[in-house]
């Protein structure tokens, strides 16, 4: 058994009439740092809670550590938790709400003050020791909280979006930081974030949820390069993939726009005899406009309009139309065009990704976690 | 800058506050200056400018105020309200707190229903209810008792509303927070709501303060013996003694006056936002 093990975990809120969280199943290896990631509203806060305990769960079953803890109550869990809103102590010192914890736990006082002590020291606290949360930053204050998390030695620490309210300069060294803290301290992580690129910087595994249900677990490059269905596609990465309506005809792909290409049999092998309307779905880094490509594909080559760009000093993004949709390609900062150019590319043909009209779900991939 | 006109409204308002202030406060200064005079002299004085000044500081200055704390047992009995008072604030926020407490953030069937219960208490006046108080209170054998006293005053359903209202704005999330930090309900309450509740603990307090300070009828009734007595009721006893002069009374009363005058100018901001918060104030 894992460390942690979500079996068909559900959740249905009083007088909702739906499932807030489905079917929820999932092993945790000790000292995994894996992230919940989806849009708002799609159950991973929910989940979380329901690990911590703060939230019932309605059936299913949560094991942390070999014991079951649907009915335990959230402090004999042995977690640690870290909030979006700090949630400090407002009328204890910094250095009062680390220790907090430990005071209530009857640690003797000189342990808690070395390990309060040490909390202070590896999250660079010391001179705001004697304030209180009110005349700290958000910055300052979540490195508190973290704080507080840390001191207890719990075997798990959970997430709920603790960089969410805090710049976005700051939000990458608070990121740099906490996996820094995870790899220090080896305690299994759950963390749970709206922004995939926190999800795909941090974590060992990434877990993507919409609608209160799994869609995908995989480590980051996993989900990136083989998404199981349209939407982890376009969750992941930005900027966004790219997703076309198309009809494919024996090795044959028409767009809605009326243009051509045809696929290489490898590809066309994939997609084990499907025919008909597809959707067909390509990062912008897999749309090329070098000349070797250009020379490569040189029979598929295709045209369009640069409509917008988007600077970024070491990618560019390009925005056209193609395909009867809004495409953006990422090219390299020598590939940079003005706005009303014409330029030629081709789809690198291996990096598509072909999903069911209806369903949505991959054709190429197949779910194994 | 204010411009010459509006500075002279200034001035001119100024003027009429201080007019009107004076008005309101000329029995206070009447009965200051007369409680340090014998009646001889307060009826002298009472149709000219002077019975709004005190007399001479001399030997004779503060006699009212001598044979009220050496002859009677005034003094006894403003340390006697002193004391229930204590005693009210501390039962009072923790029973009303809890109360409210309860009210705001645990959930329990028909929550709202209680509140709207609570509230409707409010209508009922403290005087159509006090002889079921007084008879229960006798029932139980607590006549003439501190407890007996104490007892029907710690609930107060107005101070429950405004800790409920008060209670709703506190984050979840700290009350979380805190499990997790290994604090049980009853500690989180004492030491994480009321320290981070201390406006509205601190206008709880002074309410009740003045509540039992002022109180005359509930301690008249429960109390016979002299040793019991509260401030107003050793008021009332020593002002209707036909051996005590009218500088005595006025002296009586001065004393009488003297904490609400210093509770209000020390908590007047408490007071205010006490009053405020229990119209829209909502979480």
């Amino acid at each position: 058994m894992s460390f942690i093990e979500f079996k068909n975990i559900c959740k249905k809120y009083e007088k909702a009439d739906k499932n807030s969280v489905t079917d929820f199943t999932l092993s945790i290896e000790e000292k995994e740092f894996i992230a919940f990631v989806g849009p708002s509203g799609c159950g991973k806060s929910t989940t979380l809670r329901m690990v911590a305990g703060f939230e019932e769960i309605t059936s299913g079953e949560l094991w942390i550590g070999g014991r079951q803890m649907n009915q335990v109550a959230p402090r004999d869990r042995g977690i640690a938790m870290v909030f979006q809103n700090y949630a400090l102590y407002p009328h204890m010192t910094v250095e009062k709400n680390i220790g907090y914890g430990l005071k209530n736990m009857k640690v003797p006082a000189e342990e808690i003050k070395k390990k309060v002590d040490w909390a202070i020291d590896i999250l660079g606290l010391e001179e705001y020791r004697y304030r209180k949360p009110k005349n700290l930053s958000g910055g300052q204050r979540q490195r508190v909280a973290l704080g507080r998390a840390i001191v207890k030695n719990q075997k798990v620490f959970l997430m709920d979006e603790p960089l969410s309210n805090l710049d976005a300069k700051l939000r990458v060294s608070m990121r740099n930081e906490i996996s820094k803290l995870h790899r220090e301290l080896g305690s299994t992580t759950i963390y749970v974030t709206h922004d995939q690129v926190e999800a795909m910087t941090m974590a060992d595994r990434i877990v993507i949820m919409k609608d209160g249900v799994i869609q995908q677990v995989g480590k980051p490059m996993e989900l990136y390069e083989h998404p199981v269905n349209k939407f982890v596609a376009g969750f992941i990465g930005s900027p966004q993939m790219n997703f076309y309506d198309v009809f494919i005809e024996e090795n044959k792909m028409k767009f809605k726009d009326g243009s051509q290409i045809m696929l290489p049999d490898v590809v066309a092998e994939k997609l084990k005899g499907r025919q008909g309307e597809l959707i067909m779905g390509i990062r912008g880094e897999d749309i090329k406009l070098d000349g070797q490509n250009l020379d490569l594909y040189a029979s598929e080559k295709q045209q369009a309009v640069i409509e917008n760009t988007e600077v970024m000093g070491n990618e560019n993004n390009l925005y056209f139309t193609f395909g009867g949709s809004q495409t953006v390609a990422r090219v390299s900062k020598y590939e940079i065009s003005q706005i009303g150019d014409t330029i030629d590319f081709v789809l690198s043909p291996l990096k598509m990704h072909f999903f069911d009209k209806n369903t949505e779900e991959s054709i190429l991939e197949k779910q194994n976690n | 800058m204010l411009t010459k006109r509006q500075k002279t409204f200034n001035y001119i308002l100024a003027a009429v506050l201080l007019v009107l202030s004076l008005f309101f406060l000329f029995p206070v200064i009447w009965m200051l200056a007369n409680s340090f005079k014998g009646d001889a002299a307060i009826t002298a004085d009472m149709n000219t400018v002077s019975a709004f000044i005190p007399p001479a500081l001399n030997g004779s200055f503060f006699e009212n105020y001598v044979s009220i704390l050496t002859n009677t047992s005034f003094l006894r009995y403003m340390a006697n309200t002193l004391f229930y008072a204590a005693v009210l604030i501390v039962l009072g926020i923790v029973v009303n707190g809890l109360a409210g407490y309860a009210l705001a953030k645990i959930k329990f069937p028909f929550r709202e229903r209680w509140v709207l219960v609570i509230l409707l208490l409010q209508i009922v006046p403290m005087e159509t209810i006090i002889t079921i108080h007084f008879l229960m209170i006798a029932k139980m054998g607590l006549l003439n008792t501190i407890v007996g006293y104490i007892l029907p005053m710690i609930v107060n359903p107005f101070n429950i509303f405004l800790f409920r209202q008060v209670f709703l704005s506190l984050p979840d999330d700290v009350y979380e927070a805190a499990q997790l930090d290994f604090c049980s309900p009853i500690k989180y309450f004492f030491t994480m709501v009321l320290p981070m509740s201390k406006t509205v603990v601190a206008t709880v307090s002074v309410f009740t303060f003045l509540g039992v300070w002022n109180d005359y009828l509930w301690p008249s009734l429960v109390f016979t013996s002299s040793d019991l007595l509260t401030a107003q009721i050793g008021l009332n006893s020593i002002t209707a003694n036909e051996n005590t002069t009218m500088g005595q009374t006025l002296a009586v009363i001065t004393l009488v006056t003297i904490p609400v005058i210093i509770i209000y100018s020390l908590f007047s901001k408490q007071i205010v936002e006490g009053v405020t918060s229990t119209g829209s104030k909502e979480g």
